[in-house]
């Protein structure tokens, strides 16, 4: 899945950042180099490290103190990654801390582009977590989140099938109840304004037929597992036919 | 396979052969020790110097986004200065010869290295000439009568591929790649032991050692290190294959020019014998190759014999009678080292005469009388022109085999590995698809590496390189069965399967397998790039299937552009290619 997270993220960012500063401001079609970045959540750090790669200023973090000693570890094996590399084009960085977004919200720090995947179907207090994210950003800096939708589809692909029919995953891993829909970001996201900034502007203005929000302040896409393939495609923009963001999808806000 | 008991693997190579235990013993010790020692840091070291290495080295070194970020070192055992320097007189050619496929010429010239072949030194094949030993059922194949695509460069004719010695594209792979200062090559350096890194937890890189000491710690580790690769020993991956009782002698002929009433000399000839098929390829107009499979003690005495005899025998493979053919074989082994080439031009001569073969038809090569006459016999374009010498020091054989890698990718232990060319195929030369099976290959890992570095993925991990494996195995898988099941259809003489060759419907059934090999030969078969997007589409027309059992029986194919075929398997491929207007 890492790989059409990072197809995402890297366009998302890419056609934003030509938009508004023309297509010279993107060097060799990286538009990830020297961004601060934090990964919310990074787990064993698959997406943390490919950040890096890019030429980010990666910060992941994680509640889970041994899931920074896995991501640390993994990444140690990867002299690219490790803070003394001499190579000339790697102008990136990681670090991985163990501390939760509520807490590093307590520090200084803010970045241009924040990333949780996978993390918001397993908070108990959603609406607090997205906040504390959206707080961690500079001003028109991009929040990308990923989850699961609350959707039939999803509770048999991700419940009934993942937990209890493969195993795959430990049973109760998942709760269907806590998924969160495409719809329900969005509305979130319209009504949303930064405590810091209480008179300011929501970050969704507006939303067009079927609930889609305009391209350049928020973006859903689904992502659907190709089998004969042996990988995830992201769904076109803007499709909304049955499936595409009814269980993993992509999510992207911009803050104003 | 062994592994080593401890917590390390460590292959050590001695030789061609792979490993040995005593040795084994060796690079244990050695693992305890350099762990301390220094090595070097790298994200993709390619170990072979072949085709396939230097193209890989090739098309990575061409793409901006991967040279800039990952440091890349080919690792070859022998001395390249011979490849880069060669240097042959412009009537001489190398034995070894290679047809490629638009498609693999295409894949060359986008990433700049196609420029740098002499392609002066290379043929066009415009048509193909492929019949049956014992029926003499023939299917001819024309690259210019239905070929909508405009070709790669003005004033370049129609062709369905083109004979480029394998010399002439490796120098040109490494004249690309002394323009890319970013891709490193050692020569003259063996991958003499690959262990694994010791990690706590696994996940260890390959640790490469050369023998001139150093220690390469890599990211990615391709084996492009031929049919005996140490890299798929080290990743533990088993293959699968046999050895065919079969040789392929080689060798550069030369022959006098075509007449201007003959076609040129772009025709490549492939007479299918009991023994193996018997090919010639054009390489200039007075210059062609062959390459012949047969059985391993014939083509040991056809390699050891005097040039004078090996030439009659190729001129006579192409046109007596297959029972000759037979007795010429048996002849040979019986006489033995005190064979004269007087003895078997009267042996032959003496088989035209009694298969009535009249001297001025082409089918005379002992008696012949059309050199001498000047005007070409009405059926000259059925054969390729006669053998008048072969090129000193160009007799060579090589055994033919078929293996095929059980994975592209390697796992576990043995992660971060990938193979390409004669290290993950090695098939049967009929069809003239090994390099470009290879040199598919890599186009696919050249895009999927530069895809996993667009998206900042890790190049070496199983997730960056499974687009490859999807990609290449089945699609290889496919070419490899059908070669090989052509190969053992043409072995038989058993008289059912040479009957239906050759007579009634069974006869298009059967030649499906023929259409097979040429379409492969055409590359038309595989598909490079976006399918939809690709223009590498052409038609190309069949002048007739004959059958000389019916006679009559003559049909004509049209083909149809690529573009129609993507995504058809080739026997459906070849369905759709097969069901002529035949007249009943
Ligand atoms: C008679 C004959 C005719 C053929 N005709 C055709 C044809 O018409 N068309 C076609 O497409 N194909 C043809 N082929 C097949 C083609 O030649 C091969 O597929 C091709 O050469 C394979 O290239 P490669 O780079 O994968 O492997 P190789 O050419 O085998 O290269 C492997 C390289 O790895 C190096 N190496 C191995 N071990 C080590 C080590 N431990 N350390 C360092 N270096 C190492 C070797 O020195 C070698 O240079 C033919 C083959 C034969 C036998
Ligand atoms: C399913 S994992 C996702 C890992 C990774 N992002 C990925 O997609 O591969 C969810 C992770 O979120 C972490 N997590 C949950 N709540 C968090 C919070 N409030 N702050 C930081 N990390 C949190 C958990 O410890 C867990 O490692």
């Amino acid at each position: 899945m890492n790989p059409v997270r990072m197809q995402f993220v890297r366009e998302k960012v890419l056609e934003i950042t030509r938009e508004e500063h023309g297509e010279e401001a993107v060097k060799g079609g990286n538009p990830l180099q020297g961004l601060d970045i934090l990964d919310v959540g990074c787990g064993g750090g698959l997406l943390s490290e490919s950040l890096a790669r890019l030429g980010a200023h990666t910060v992941g973090i994680d509640a889970s103190e041994s899931n920074i000693a896995i991501a640390s570890s993994h990444a140690s094996a990867d002299p690219r990654l490790s803070a003394d590399s001499s190579r000339p084009s790697s102008k990136g960085s990681l670090v991985y801390r163990h501390i939760s977004a509520e807490e590093i919200l307590k520090e200084q720090k803010r970045f241009d582009v924040v990333c949780s995947m996978e993390v918001l179907e397993h908070v108990d207090n959603p609406a607090g977590f997205i906040s504390s994210c959206a707080e961690l950003l500079k001003p028109g800096g991009h929040l990308f989140l990923s989850t699961i939708a609350r959707t039939p589809l999803s509770y048999v692909l991700t419940i009934l099938v993942a937990e209890h029919i493969l195993r795959k995953v430990t049973p109760g891993t998942h709760t269907h109840s806590k998924y969160i829909n495409p719809s329900e970001l969005i509305s979130f996201f319209s009504k949303y304004r930064s405590p810091s900034d209480e008179e300011g502007m929501s970050w969704i203005t507006r939303t067009y037929e079927h609930g889609l929000p305009m391209r350049t302040e928020a973006e859903v896409r689904g992502m659907v597992y190709i089998p004969w393939k042996g990988q995830w495609m992201l769904t076109p923009r803007g499709a909304s036919g049955w499936g595409t963001t009814h269980c993993n999808y992509l999510f992207w806000v911009r803050k104003p | 396979m062994s592994l080593s008991s401890t917590s390390s693997r460590v292959f050590r190579f001695a030789s061609k052969k792979g490993i040995s235990s005593p040795l084994l013993q060796v690079g244990r010790n050695i693992s305890t020790t350099t762990s301390a020692t220094h090595h070097e840091e790298l994200d993709v070291v390619i170990v072979g110097g072949g085709p396939a290495g230097l193209a890989l080295a090739s098309a990575l070194g061409a793409s901006q986004a991967v040279r800039e970020s990952l440091r890349i070192t080919l690792v070859e055992a022998s001395d390249l200065s011979k490849v880069r320097d060669w240097d042959p007189h412009a009537s001489a050619f190398s034995n070894r010869v290679s047809s490629l496929t638009n498609n693999s010429r295409h894949f060359l010239k986008d990433v700049g290295a196609w420029d740098h072949v002499e392609v002066s030194r290379t043929s066009p094949v415009e048509e193909m000439q492929v019949w049956d030993g014992i029926s003499d059922a023939r299917i001819t194949f024309s690259a210019s009568e239905l070929d909508p695509e405009p070709t790669m460069n003005p004033g370049e004719t129609r062709q369905m591929a083109r004979l480029t010695e394998n010399l002439n594209l490796q120098r040109a792979l490494l004249r690309h790649i002394a323009t890319l200062s970013e891709v490193r090559l050692l020569d003259n350096v063996k991958v003499h032991l690959i262990q694994q890194e010791e990690r706590e937890g696994g996940g260890g890189w390959p640790l490469v050692h050369l023998s001139d000491g150093r220690v390469l710690r890599t990211r990615l580790l391709v084996g492009a290190d031929g049919f005996n690769s140490p890299v798929r020993s080290y990743a533990g991956i088993s293959s699968y294959g046999w050895a065919y009782d079969t040789q392929a002698v080689v060798a550069t002929l030369s022959h006098a020019p075509r007449s201007a009433f003959q076609a040129p000399n772009t025709v490549k000839y492939q007479r299918f014998l009991p023994t193996g098929p018997i090919a010639f390829l054009p390489l200039s107009p007075t210059v062609s190759s062959l390459v012949w499979s047969t059985k391993p003690a014939l083509a040991a005495a056809l390699v050891k014999s005097d040039p004078m005899i090996l030439t009659s025998m190729i001129n006579a493979a192409f046109r007596l009678p297959e029972v000759s053919m037979r007795h010429l074989h048996r002849f040979i082994l019986e006489t033995g080292a005190s064979l004269t080439p007087i003895q078997i031009q009267e042996e032959i001569t003496w088989r035209e005469r009694s298969h009535d073969i009249d001297r001025h038809s082409a089918y005379a090569s002992a008696t012949s009388d059309v050199v001498a006459a000047g005007i070409p016999s009405h059926d000259s374009d059925m054969l390729p022109p006669l053998v008048a010498s072969i090129q000193p020091g160009t007799v060579a054989s090589f055994p033919l085999r078929f293996n095929h890698a059980d994975a592209y990718i390697g796992e576990g232990e043995g992660s971060r590995t990938v193979l390409v060319g004669d290290a993950a195929h090695t098939i049967h030369p009929l069809a003239g698809q090994g390099l470009n099976m290879g040199l598919g290959d890599v186009e696919s890992l050249a895009r999927c590496i530069q895809e996993a570095v667009l998206q900042g993925g890790d190049i070496g991990s199983h997730t960056a390189l499974s687009p490859y494996a999807q990609e290449r195995y089945f699609e290889n898988h496919k070419i490899m069965s059908a070669v090989d099941k052509l190969h053992k259809l043409y072995s038989s003489t058993l008289e059912p399967v040479v009957w239906a060759r050759s007579v009634g419907l069974e006869v298009l059934n059967e030649f499906d397998f023929v259409k097979a090999a040429i379409m492969m030969n055409a590359g038309a078969y595989s598909v490079r790039g976006n399918p939809a997007a690709d223009a590498t589409g052409w038609a190309m027309a069949a002048k007739g299937v004959e059958g000389l059992a019916t006679g009559a029986a003559t049909a004509k194919i049209v083909g149809q552009g690529i573009v129609g075929m993507v995504g058809i398997g080739v026997q459906n491929l070849l369905r759709t290619m097969g069901t002529p207007n035949q007249q009943k």
